[in-house]
């Protein structure tokens, strides 16, 4: 009989790095040229079969790049059981970004937490501009896992996701985020406080 | 950016205020102001960057958008029984807290709308929550949904709540779910506003931060929606065209279109536009019409009163706005008919959407 697991994983790490596009490949074995940027978080699901008849179903957190969303990381990674944090391999300022946010996640997110560190865009090695070694250096250093990917051509994309399935520990059904509710980093409304009378005569009456 | 031609200074400061709500939706008037307190040459598109589909599309909705010109909510029609059990089925329990307002979307209008006792909801945010839905990086996402936190203005200009949103369908005709997409940067923006909206959309406004709990809600109802058939009536009923009226069904000699706004329901109601107005100079024409009315009878450019009634006469056509305690309608009909008997196509038109409110409009519908 097959066992199912189930991890929550999230995507972090520079805009326009090809966060969204590595995802689409991972789940629909697709690739768009173009693709709009992502608001807030998007929610994806993908399921994969281990050798050993155990199937790993990823809940994935796809979040948006930009600045403006920074403060909105920690309602995704704080129950994560795993995370991706991509650079793009032709923009060594990205690699910046991603030390950030992989400090960020070693001082905040669950200390069990398995952190993949990605290069996308090997298709356009031509432009490289972060080398394998710096990268691999980097990551060894903070034993973290690393690979390179090209969500255009596909090349690396699964095994990096495999990779990470096999490092989870598969020995209970996972629980993560079942038991602790994020504290929203953004504060939530309070629904009672407003006042339900402004511009009340402008309310549709449904 | 273009802001549509229209000498109508009333509708330019209109189409700039929802410019103004789509930039608080994203960063709230607190931020904004916070912002140009310290730096006031701030170069605001830092900030906006990755949004600026946002506002191309609140453009090309504010051209042609008679719901957002007469700041009402635009309901699909829809048999009353219907709407009745996709509300029911979207009332949230107890269980599930801070959730604020559960909408269904189809296309691009308002199915229902599930709001608590003391919220009742701004057409402006219906027209900022429904801008964002249809935003392509929404709309066109692989994910099966989205979490976004947005700013409802004139529910709290100066904070977030949170969007879930989820299409259930997509009925996007170039999309079988399988295929490669190609995937062109687009053709969007120009003429087709309605055709962009189309899928039916889950959306659950939430003032909390615990997504696994409504993404569970949210996909409790959309498997209860399935199984029971009721997202099959509502998609049969979009498919069969009942959901759109011409103005032929009305049978009204001599009248070509209409806009008829429920004033205690801040609901609008019209039919498609058809021949004479098909093509866009023509619908622009008409549009700006219904602008130069609606200017009118709220003395909105600075007029010392406002008017009842107004009745304009050209050569295309003989359109009129009239004012009443319970609603506003503005209607278009061939210039060669008398004003007598306009203003009884006028009557005549309040007495069939008097008559077929129910399909119409939505009310009633469940509070929590």
């Amino acid at each position: 009989m097959s066992k199912q697991f189930q991890f929550k994983l999230v995507l972090l790490g520079e805009s326009a790095v090809g966060k969204s596009s590595l995802v689409l490949r991972f789940v629909k074995d697709q690739f768009d040229d173009y693709r709009e940027s992502t608001i807030g978080a998007a929610f994806l699901t993908q399921t994969v079969t281990l050798e050993d008849q155990m199937t790993v179903k990823f809940e994935i957190w796809d979040t948006a790049g930009q600045e403006r969303y920074k403060s909105l990381a920690p309602m995704y990674y704080r129950n994560a059981n795993c995370a991706v944090v991509v650079y793009d391999i032709t923009q060594s300022a990205s690699l910046e970004k991603a030390r950030t946010w992989i400090r960020e996640l070693q001082r905040q997110a669950d200390p069990s937490i398995v952190i993949a560190l990605c290069g996308n865009k090997t298709d356009l090695s031509a432009r490289r501009q972060v080398t394998e070694e710096e990268a691999k250096k980097y990551a060894d250093e903070e034993g973290l896992m690393w690979g390179e990917t090209s969500a255009k051509t596909g090349e690396g994309v699964s095994d990096i996701f495999m990779a990470i399935a096999k490092k989870l520990p598969l020995t209970a059904p996972s629980r993560a985020g079942t038991s602790r509710t994020a504290p929203g980093a953004r504060a939530g409304v309070d629904l009672n406080k407003q006042s339900a009378s402004v511009g009340q005569n402008d309310n549709c009456n449904c | 950016m273009h802001v549509s031609l229209l000498g109508v200074s009333q509708n330019l400061s209109s189409q700039l205020e929802f410019l103004h709500l789509q930039i608080l939706s994203i960063v709230t008037a607190s931020q904004l102001r916070r912002i140009f307190e310290r730096r006031t040459n701030f170069d605001l598109r830092r900030l906006l960057d990755g949004t600026e589909t946002f506002l191309h599309s609140m453009l090309d909705r504010l051209e042609f958008d008679l719901a957002m010109a007469t700041s009402s909510l635009h309901c699909l029609r829809l048999d009353p029984m219907v709407r009745k059990r996709v509300a029911d089925t979207l009332v949230p329990t107890s269980k599930v807290k801070d959730i604020l307002y559960v909408i269904l979307i189809a296309r691009g209008r308002v199915v229902t709308l599930i709001r608590p006792k003391k919220h009742s909801i701004h057409p402006a945010d219906i027209h900022i929550l429904m801008n964002t839905v249809h935003n392509p990086s929404i709309f066109n996402s692989p994910a099966a949904a989205s979490w976004i936190p947005i700013c409802l203005p004139k529910f709290n200009p100066n904070g977030f709540v949170n969007a879930y949103i989820s299409f259930l369908q997509r009925d996007n005709p170039e999309e079988p779910s399988s295929a490669p997409s190609p995937s062109s940067p687009q053709s969007s923006s120009s003429a087709s506003v309605t055709d962009s909206d189309s899928g039916t959309a889950l959306v659950c406004i939430s003032g909390g931060a615990d997504f696994d709990t409504i993404r569970s809600w949210c996909d409790g109802v959309t498997q209860k929606l399935t199984n029971e058939g009721t997202l099959k009536l509502l998609s049969d009923c979009v498919r069969s065209g009942q959901a759109e009226y011409t103005v032929s069904e009305l049978g009204i000699p001599g009248l070509r279109h209409f806009v008829y706004k429920s004033r205690a329901q801040v609901q609008v109601t019209f039919p498609t536009f058809e021949d004479p107005y098909e093509n866009l100079t023509d619908r622009r024409r008409i549009i700006t019409f219904y602008q130069v009315l609606h200017d009118a009878i709220h003395a909105k450019s600075g007029q010392s009163e406002t008017l009842k009634l107004q009745y304009i006469r050209t050569e295309k056509e003989s359109v009129m706005g009239w004012i009443t305690q319970p609603f506003e309608m503005y209607i278009a009909l061939s210039p060669r008919l008398p004003k007598s008997a306009v203003v009884g196509a006028a009557n005549a038109v309040s007495r069939w959407v008097k008559k077929e409110e129910g399909r119409l409009f939505l009310k009633d519908a469940p509070v929590f």
